[in-house]
């Protein structure tokens, strides 16, 4: 029997039975719906996590830091010779040292801020490897050569988020800072003052990566060199032309220390990671979401051998006229295709738009929440919201999920019907 | 020449329960092209039995039948259907035609199985059942019909494939007698005019005896074959 008049006829047997049809495939439609609503939930889900933290952390950028975790945070110290090595490996366009200068307090005429950490950085070097990051509220980067300038971070220059600045570009302001003088075992700490021009101050960024520049002040590396009579760094920025090779590279970079002796931050590692975090809690969901769309397929399991039941005489008829075994499977499993495809026509746009209805109602208490104020509020977190997103993969799997289910539970009752002895189903009343 | 229907001592037993009844003891007979034979006997004779495994709907424990010379045991299921579909055609006492079809559906429906091109299918459909009188009904389902009308869609499912015989079983067993009388008379006017072999089970000795040959079973073995020569009867 020709195909169009198998599910021709299937379609008319299943119209025949509406209120039938309807429930058994409303089971369908609730299965798809949920794997539908938590699958696009999780696919957004996962682009905002992915974006937002593709702004924090500059995937170009590789980190090294002294120490390892594994062998411990020992204080080791980057000589310039290294920064060099790191320079010349391919792949990376400039590596850049930084010297870190903690505790350091700001004055400004009788205007006082504390910044935890003084940053030391060739501008030059640095503003290319985060040109993102400077942008500023006043002033701008300092002029090549000189020693005497300073940028201010905005927690720096706003530290209560005060409308009036600690200062702004073209102010003279006093850094004072402790270091340590004398030779060891008379070693003391000494409190220096130091006068800075003040060259910009930097806008809110609030970027939760590994760095945040808000909380930074910057002064020229080599005037932080003079003051330390040291020569060497602490931390390296590395940018890397190619963010996809990071990783092959950080292992460069790894090859040049001896072992356990850094660490290299790999922006996409982590990234890699989260994703696959979210991965798993997706799949995770979606198998749950999945349990109700196998209690819809033994709900037309259990339709379809009462049909078959009901049908039994027309099964003998047919099969009295010359149809073969294989005819009458087709028949009801087409039927039980019909169900699925049906189940999955509806059920995914309502799967969609439960997953809108979800993120709506999420966001809105979300915002209700973010208004109280957290400690982690930026104007960015309190704009968060997970929309979701329509997938044609997504879609179209569980489209084809619920056609199997359905297919499957239904084996049983049509190979049921298949197999009736043409006789008895003839004198079945 | 091969007989165009042959059982040669066929036996069916049936299981009820624990309970083995014999329905057919051993049977033999040959129907030859273009013969209208009757099998005739009290119910419980293993009449229908017989019908059923000289049309391929049941296989005989023993014994085989055979088609054009070609015996049914050997055929696989689905061989099986085939030889139903396009070498037998069935009528039954309770019609069984497909309730939510039209008439036209139900005569179409054997030609769909055997994959005829719809718009052909209709044309012969409409054909048929205009042979059994009744083309100003092709658009109604069987509810609407009368027993005598379904009666006659049933022939015109049976006949649609030009099948080798038509296998009746008490054609005439739901329906008055006037009605029956009138069906009796479509199928020997079938078999006069175009030939058509028919192989009818009945209770009924006076349809029976319309036949060319009578064949009386009785506790599932042939009793008696009688030739009549008696036309049909009002």
């Amino acid at each position: 029997m020709r195909r169009k008049r198998i599910v021709a006829m299937a379609w008319e047997n299943l119209k025949l039975r509406r209120l039938r049809t309807s429930l058994t495939t409303l089971g369908v439609v609730i299965g798809i719906t949920a794997v539908i609503a938590l699958a696009s939930l999780g696919e957004g889900f996962r682009v905002t996590v992915t974006q937002r933290m593709e702004q924090g952390f500059e995937l170009n950028v590789l980190t090294v830091i002294p120490g390892s975790l594994f062998a411990g945070l020992a204080r080791e110290r980057f000589t310039d010779e290294k920064v060099q090595n790191i320079t010349e490996i391919s792949g990376v366009e400039i590596a850049t040292p930084v010297m870190q200068i903690g505790n350091v307090t700001l004055y400004n005429g009788d205007k006082k801020v504390r910044a935890f950490v003084a940053t030391a950085v060739n501008f030059t070097d640095f503003i290319n490897v985060f040109p993102d990051r400077f942008t500023f509220e006043s002033g701008g980067p300092p002029e090549q050569g000189r020693n005497d300038t300073i940028v201010l971070g905005y927690k720096v220059n706003h530290p209560n988020e005060t409308e009036t600045a600690f200062a702004v570009a073209g102010d003279g302001v006093n850094m004072s800072l402790t270091k340590t003088e004398g030779a060891y075992p008379f070693v003391r700490p000494v409190v220096k003052n130091y006068t800075f021009t003040v060259a910009g101050t930097l806008q809110k960024k609030g970027a939760p990566g590994i760095t945040n520049f808000d909380y930074w002040v910057f002064i020229p590396l080599d005037t932080a060199r003079e003051i330390y009579e040291s020569s060497e760094s602490d931390l390296i920025f590395a940018k890397v032309s190619d963010p996809d090779r990071s990783e092959e590279i950080a292992e460069d970079i790894e090859a040049l220390f001896p072992r356990y002796k850094i660490s290299i931050l790999v922006p996409l590692t982590f990234i890699r990671q989260v994703d696959y975090i979210i991965n798993l809690v997706q799949l995770f969901l979606t198998s749950i979401a999945s349990i109700s769309l196998l209690v819809a397929g033994i709900g037309i399991m259990n339709i379809m051998t009462v049909s078959v039941m009901e049908r039994t005489r027309e099964i003998g008829i047919m099969k009295a006229i010359g149809a073969k075994n294989m005819t009458i499977l087709a028949m009801f499993l087409t039927e039980a295709a019909l169900i699925g495809t049906l189940g999955g026509l509806i059920g995914v746009p309502t799967g969609y738009g439960l997953s809108y209805l979800l993120s709506f109602v999420v966001s809105r208490f979300m915002g209700g929440q973010h208004q109280q104020g957290t400690v982690l509020q930026t104007p960015e977190t309190q704009q968060t919201m997970v929309s979701p997103i329509f997938s044609l993969w997504w879609a179209v799997g569980a489209m084809l999920f619920g056609i199997i289910v359905s297919v499957l539970f239904g084996l049983y009752p049509a190979r049921k019907a298949s197999k009736l002895d043409p006789v008895e189903a003839l004198r079945y009343e | 020449m091969a007989a165009i229907l042959e059982a040669k001592g066929v036996k069916r037993t049936y299981t009820m329960g624990r309970v083995l009844v014999p329905a057919l003891r051993g049977v033999s007979l040959r129907v030859e092209e273009g013969e209208f034979v009757a099998i005739f006997g009290p119910s419980g004779s293993g009449k229908s039995t017989l019908l059923h495994v000289l049309g391929g709907l049941d296989r005989p424990d023993e014994g085989d039948v055979f088609i054009s010379g070609v015996g049914l045991s050997t055929l696989s299921d689905d061989k099986l259907a085939e030889v139903r579909l396009r070498k037998i055609g069935f009528v039954f006492q309770f019609f069984n035609l497909l309730p939510r079809l039209t008439a036209l559906r139900n005569v179409e429906l054997p030609l769909t199985l055997a994959d005829v091109p719809e718009k052909e299918a209709v044309e012969r459909a409409k054909e048929v059942l205009k042979t059994v009188g009744l083309e100003e009904r092709i658009n109604h389902r069987p509810t609407e019909l009368s027993g005598g009308e379904q009666q006659r869609v049933a022939i015109a499912r049976a006949l649609i494939n030009e099948p080798k015989i038509v296998l009746a079983d008490e054609p005439t067993g739901n329906l008055d007698t006037t009605t029956g009388w009138e069906i009796v008379h479509l199928m020997k006017r079938l078999n006069e005019e175009k030939g058509q072999t028919f192989v009818v089970v009945t209770h009924d000795q006076s349809a029976a005896e319309t036949a060319n040959r009578m064949i009386y079973l009785k506790d599932g073995v042939i009793q008696g074959v009688k030739k009549s020569s008696r036309g049909v009867r009002p």
